[in-house]
């Protein structure tokens, strides 16, 4: 980088600056008590217990979460999105998913697909990136029993419309898998008002916290079968894995540094007040978008203007000119980072007719400053001549 | 001899939150490793006065703790303690 400058705009894939406690305590954890939580029952092993309990309280408190042991953690979105579909899917299962979701979802689905064990019928999407809604209603069949939404777009921002979509999922009696890669710690997310069977989210991007961190909420009724068994520290004379959530699906060390930095992360987000981050996100969104429509020869995708239904997740491309080529001079002259091409969503970019070539992709966080949008729309105007 | 009394749990979720809940009650109480003549389930047993046992079952039964075993426990020295199953109906949680 020539610049010298570190702008981020890539909190989509990672977030970053992260809250200075979110650095300081997996050392802390680490240095002062790195116990291994659940085997024994010395003191450093107890304040390791301590911690991810009090993360699992965080995380309830977050989500509304009213039985922390319903609650496992998980190395990501992804991690948990495999937890939850592999765990709960059986041989002849229907499942429907969306246009809009990431390969954490897609992927997970096309290996159970292609090796026979489940059916699968995709929601379609509109070039803005909004769900039918319409045609859901006649998705449905009588074997299908999951339904997997993506809670916000990682390519256009749009956030699903998550009531009206597990009401219509429960009306026929079907559970609803919500990926929540996007929103947790971006937007307000109730999965006892809203009626939430099970919840991915990822600890690093939205709920601030360090990569290698994550997790899922299972509502009690539904037993998950486990993936992966081994150690708990629990019950350890049985060589059958225990079935008490949240060990059922915990097997093997949990990431305790991980989940020290992911609580002063969540800690940072119950203080600052989500709505607070959640109006702060969508005013730089706004701001970038409407400063964006004016700048010629660029096309934005997915919602544009001020609005409640979006992410602060803006896809843009600015004529022909190739993505990567544009985000490699945004690093290299302007030190502006942020991410190019297809975002892991090959079907949302076929939705909205950028397939293959993708979008530059920028995803402002909490962080953000005015100055920072200031110079980017600068960078981006002289790009822009630059290529015309 | 002394004697004193164990709650085991089935996993360390619960042995924590039992310590979680009973933190904010006037209990005397301890965490402590599961001693090794009880069948371990998890780690961590909670060890009190076997006067208060009744007492700490019935909060943390309230509070949807799941709860393994009641062993009373009489210790002399570093001999290998007697333990004692305790017999207490309807111990489990969710059931009662």
């Amino acid at each position: 980088m020539t610049t010298g400058l570190n702008l981020y705009f890539d909190n989509a894939a990672t977030s970053w600056p992260k809250p200075e406690a979110v650095y300081r305590a997996p050392e802390r954890q680490m240095r002062e008590f790195s116990g291994n939580p659940g085997r024994s029952g010395h003191t450093h092993t107890l304040k390791a217990d301590r911690l991810i309990y009090r993360t699992r309280e965080a995380v309830g408190q977050l989500f509304n979460i009213h039985d922390p042991s319903r609650i496992v953690f998980a190395l990501n979105a992804t991690d948990a999105l495999n937890i939850a579909i592999k765990g709960f899917l059986n041989q002849g299962d229907h499942v429907l998913f969306s246009a809009l979701d990431h390969n954490s979802v897609l992927r997970p689905l096309g290996r159970l697909k292609h090796d026979g064990i489940i059916e699968t019928t995709m929601i379609p999407s509109s070039k803005e990136g909004l769900l039918d809604l319409e045609q859901l209603e006649n998705l449905y069949r009588p074997n299908t029993k999951l339904m997997i939404i993506n809670h916000a777009s990682n390519v256009t921002g749009t956030i699903a419309p998550l009531k009206k979509m597990i009401a219509s999922a429960h009306g026929k009696g079907v559970r609803v898998l919500v990926d929540a890669a996007q929103t947790a710690g971006a937007i307000p997310i109730d999965v006892y008002a809203e009626d939430i069977d099970m919840l991915a989210f990822t600890g690093h991007k939205g709920l601030l916290g360090p990569t290698g961190t994550g997790g899922l909420y299972v509502r009690k009724g539904i037993d998950l079968k486990s993936y992966r068994e081994g150690g708990t520290g629990s019950k350890s004379e049985s060589d059958i894995h225990p079935e008490t959530m949240p060990e059922r699906l915990e097997a093997g060390t949990l990431n305790s540094a991980g989940l020290a930095g992911l609580l002063e992360g969540i800690i940072f987000i119950l203080e600052t007040g989500i709505n607070n981050i959640r109006r702060t996100e969508n005013t730089t969104r706004t701001k970038i978008c409407n400063r964006l429509v004016d700048l010629k020869r660029v096309k934005l995708y997915g919602p544009q203007t001020e609005n409640d239904h979006t992410v602060a997740v803006i896809s843009f491309t600015i004529n022909d000119t190739d993505c990567g080529e544009i985000g490699y001079i945004l690093e290299n002259t302007y030190g502006i980072l942020c991410r190019t091409g297809l975002h892991c969503a090959p079907f949302a970019h076929q939705a909205i007719g950028t397939f293959p070539q993708g979008t530059i992709r920028l995803s402002p966080g909490f962080f953000t400053t005015d100055q920072d949008l200031d110079y980017l729309i600068k960078a981006l105007k002289e790009i822009i001549d630059l290529v015309s | 001899m002394t004697a004193s009394c164990y709650i085991t749990f089935p996993t360390t979720f619960f042995a924590i939150r039992a310590e979680s809940i009973l933190k904010k009650q006037l209990c005397s109480y301890k965490m402590v490793p599961v001693h090794r003549v009880i069948s371990s389930s998890c780690g961590t047993a909670l060890r009190c006065e076997c006067d208060n046992i009744e007492e700490i079952k019935f909060i943390l039964l309230e509070n949807n703790v799941e709860l393994e075993g009641f062993y009373k426990l009489k210790e002399e020295g570093l001999k290998t303690p007697v333990i004692i199953p305790l017999a207490i109906d309807d111990w489990e949680a969710g059931e009662k």
